[in-house]
Parts: structure tokens; C-alpha cells; sequence
């Protein structure tokens, strides 16, 4: 393993600390990088080193779970001496495409499927079980992604385009979003039943109305709006009529 | 509320704050498991894991796409404990709804204002970060995670603030309880609905997956 692999990756884990408009994650990614930098020709206080640490600080935004394979990659491109603007384009070039990546394989798909799953273990088993079990299930996507990347990024160096098209990765990305979509599917009435389980036929159909209502506002009506804000303005407007007296 | 319980709450709801964005994002934020926890801190899981799961459904429209806003559903899942427990049956589960949405909702207006914070930050240390001085961006990215612990701290505290409060002065009827927990319900099974539509889209015939999910979800109910 190459030296200050275990420290880049613990620091992805921390990717977004620094997190601001100006550079967005470009301090995150210099952190990250820096332990796999250190025996850059002239040491840690070398020019190589600090020119690189320099580069990497730039503006940088990609999806935080698959940042160790433009990490790794980044580190191999300085370590192979690459002129400055060819590490630059590839980490321009690795941007896009991994955000994408991560945004399909995780936010719309590994994370709203295992919370679906989550919530319905909830009113199957023990609820303590059922945390476990989304935690345990996500992480295991989630932080094998991270350490794979990392290594990936590193052994590919400027043809981690080629780790992308990893079969596990593509199978992954072609089965996650059906799996997300028939879990929150199934949750739905699940879940419903279930927080219903105390009322009465009037209050269940009050509360199918106002699903329905909101099913209209937030697809037809309001599609920006969000579920917070639609959600305190519902229960705002329901307290202002009253009916808690 | 007992003072040690307090001290708990607030360090719970900084923790989950925090893995929403800077450190970790192991999920401890989503708010079922955020709630759960939190319930067991107060002593009352079963009110904790059903104000988790309605303020999960709502959670679950968020898809943080790039530099997305979203809000900080986890220490708002603290808060709607802190304000539901205890109280019989279904009294509290509507208005720590209420409460946890509102505090998630003033925990994305805080990130902005941490990230703008943190943007000045690196603004002022530019020349040193861009000749790749190792301790100034090191440091400068560290301050990032005590910014949002200081912002998830205070939101925590200001989500109890908030929860003792209306459990003092909320002028409560069952009727009115009842109301506000199906409103709450409705609302969180509506976006959750439109969010698996919105998830379906991204599988070829994914409406057909989430339509089988359903039927499968009403027959499980049905047989059950």
C-alpha cells in the first residue's frame, strides 16, 4: 500500500469540512491529498509539494463519496511529474463525471433505498434492529465506494476513466435506482398502516386527503418549493384555523 | 427535561449535525435514526422512532444534487423528540413534527451562512492557500468542522429551547393533536410519493418498479 493511503483516506471522511461558494470542496480535496503527496521529490516543504498543494486547493466539487478516485488520481498525476495544466484538465475532467456517478449511484439511489428498506424493518422488527440494518447496509456501499475509490484513483492515475467502467460499478448503477424506486413504493402503504395503526376511518381518509393534496401542490403546483417548507406551512396553516382549540 | 439529558440532547443533535455535510455522513442524520436515538436518550423510543419515520418520509424528497440546499433534518428529528416525548399517545407526534421542521429548515439557512463564513475565511488566507502553504489549508479546513459544530450546537439548543417551550405554552386539544399529526402524515406520505416518481426516473421504466412497490406494499398491508 502506497505510504499515506490510510491517512487520505481517513481525511475523505472529512472531505466537506471546508466547504464554502468561493472554491466548494477545492480545500477538502487538497487535504485529502496531501499525506500522498509528502514524497513528492524534495519532501513536504519542497516546491513539487507546495505547487501541487497549491493546484489542488482550487475550485473543486465533485460527489464527496467517490472523491478518492480523483484524489488517488491527482496524487498519481503529480507523482508521474505531469506539466501543471495537464492535472488541472484531469481534475476539470474528473468533475463531472464522477458527481453524476455518485449522484445517481447514492443520492438517488443507495441512500433513498436503504432508508425505504430502513423504514419498512422499522415496523417489521425491533426498531433498534432496523437502524442498524440501514446503517450497516448503507455504510457498506458508502465506505467501501470511499477506500475503493482512493485505491482505484491511484493505480489508474490519468486513465481513471477506465476504473469507472468497473462491472461491479455499471451492475450497480443499473440495479440501484429500480431498487429504490420499488422500496419507496412499497414503504408507502407500509409505512402508512403503520402510523395510522391508533386512528379511526375518518382521520385515515383526512390523512389519504391531505396526501393527495399533497401529491397536487408539490408536482403540480409548487414543484420548488420543498417538503420542509410545504410541510410548516401545512401544520402553520392548520394551527392558524384553530382547531387546536 | 433532567440536566444530564439536556447535556445528551445537545451533544446527540451537534453529532448528527455534523455528519450531515462535514464529517463522516454515515447517515446518523437521517431523521429516523437521529429520532430513534434520540428517543432512547429520553426514554421514549417508540414516540422517537414515529416522529423519526413521518420527518424520514419528508427527508426523503431531498436529493443533495451538487452544492444542493437542503435542510438539516437531523437535528430538526432531535428537536421533535424533545418536544413529543413523554406526552400520551399520538399528543406530541404533530407538533415535534412542527418543531423539527422548522428546525431543519433554519439549519439550511445556517450551512449557507457557515459556507459564506467559511468562504471570507479562505478569502483572507488566499496567498497562502494558493502557494500551497500545507498548515494554512489545513487549518483553514479544520475550522470548517468547528463552524458547523458551533452551528449544530446552537441548533440543537435552540430546537430544545423551542420543544420546552411549546411544551409549556402550546394550548393542546386532543382533536387538535389528532389533526395536526394527520396533516403532518399526509403531507410526509404526499412527498414521498412524488419522491419515488422523481427516484423512478432515473431507471429505465421506473414508474413500473415504484407502481410494483406499491401494490406490493398495499397487498403486504392487506394480508398482513
Amino acid at each position: 500500500m502506497k505510504r499515506g493511503m490510510l491517512a487520505a483516506a481517513a481525511r475523505l471522511f472529512v472531505f466537506q469540512a471546508s466547504m464554502n461558494p468561493e472554491r466548494l470542496q477545492g480545500l477538502g480535496m487538497a487535504s485529502a491529498v496531501e499525506p500522498l503527496l509528502r514524497d513528492l521529490k524534495g519532501g513536504p516543504a519542497g516546491p513539487a509539494h507546495r505547487a501541487a498543494m497549491g493546484r489542488a486547493a482550487g475550485f473543486f466539487n465533485t460527489h464527496p463519496y467517490l472523491a478518492g478516485l480523483a484524489v488517488g488520481a491527482v496524487a498519481k498525476a503529480e507523482h508521474q511529474g505531469l506539466p501543471a495544466h495537464q492535472v488541472d484538465r484531469l481534475r476539470t475532467a474528473l468533475k463531472g463525471p464522477l458527481g453524476s456517478l455518485g449522484d445517481r449511484l447514492i443520492w438517488a439511489g443507495t441512500l433513498p433505498a436503504t432508508a425505504a428498506i430502513g423504514l419498512i424493518l422499522v415496523t417489521l422488527t425491533h426498531p433498534l434492529v432496523a437502524v442498524a440494518a440501514f446503517l450497516l447496509l448503507f455504510n457498506a456501499v458508502h465506505v467501501t465506494l470511499r477506500l475503493w475509490g482512493l485505491q482505484a484513483g491511484w493505480r489508474a492515475g490519468v486513465k481513471v476513466a477506465e476504473a469507472l467502467r468497473h462491472p461491479v460499478l455499471q451492475a450497480g448503477l443499473r440495479a440501484v435506482a429500480p431498487v429504490a424506486a420499488l422500496a419507496i413504493g412499497m414503504a408507502i402503504p407500509v409505512v402508512a398502516e403503520w402510523l395510522m395503526a391508533g386512528f379511526g376511518t375518518t382521520v385515515r381518509w383526512g390523512t389519504a386527503g391531505v396526501a393527495l393534496a399533497t401529491v397536487a401542490v408539490t408536482r403540480w403546483l409548487t414543484p420548488t418549493m420543498g417538503a420542509a417548507r410545504l410541510g410548516i406551512l401545512a401544520l402553520t396553516v392548520t394551527l392558524i384555523l384553530g382547531w387546536l382549540r | 427535561m433532567e440536566f444530564a439529558t439536556v447535556g445528551w440532547l445537545l451533544l446527540w443533535g451537534t453529532v448528527v449535525g455534523l455528519d450531515l455535510a462535514t464529517v463522516g455522513q454515515v447517515m446518523v442524520a437521517r431523521p429516523f435514526v437521529a429520532a430513534a436515538v434520540a428517543g432512547w436518550i429520553v426514554g421514549d423510543v417508540q414516540t422517537g422512532l414515529i416522529v423519526g419515520v413521518i420527518l424520514e418520509l419528508f427527508a426523503l424528497e431531498v436529493l443533495p444534487f451538487g452544492a444542493a440546499r437542503y435542510p438539516d433534518y437531523g437535528v430538526g428529528a432531535v428537536a421533535a423528540v424533545a418536544t413529543a416525548a413523554g406526552a400520551p399517545g399520538h399528543f406530541g407526534i404533530g407538533i415535534g413534527v412542527a418543531v423539527g421542521l422548522i428546525i431543519a429548515y433554519l439549519g439550511e439557512i445556517a450551512i449557507q451562512l457557515v459556507r459564506q463564513r467559511t468562504a471570507m475565511d479562505v478569502q483572507r488566507r488566499r496567498e497562502a492557500i494558493d502557494s500551497g502553504d500545507v498548515t494554512t489549508i489545513h487549518r483553514t479546513h479544520l475550522r470548517g468542522i468547528r463552524r458547523d459544530a458551533q452551528r449544530s450546537l446552537g441548533l440543537a439548543g435552540l430546537g430544545l429551547l423551542m420543544a420546552t417551550v411549546v411544551r409549556v405554552a402550546a394550548p393542546f386539544t386532543l382533536r387538535g393533536a389528532v389533526l395536526l399529526t394527520a396533516v403532518a402524515v399526509g403531507v410526509g406520505l404526499g412527498t414521498t410519493f412524488v419522491s419515488g416518481l422523481r427516484i423512478g426516473r432515473h431507471a429505465r421504466g421506473g414508474w413500473v418498479w415504484f407502481v410494483t412497490g406499491l401494490l406490493a406494499g398495499v397487498t403486504w398491508v392487506v394480508v398482513r
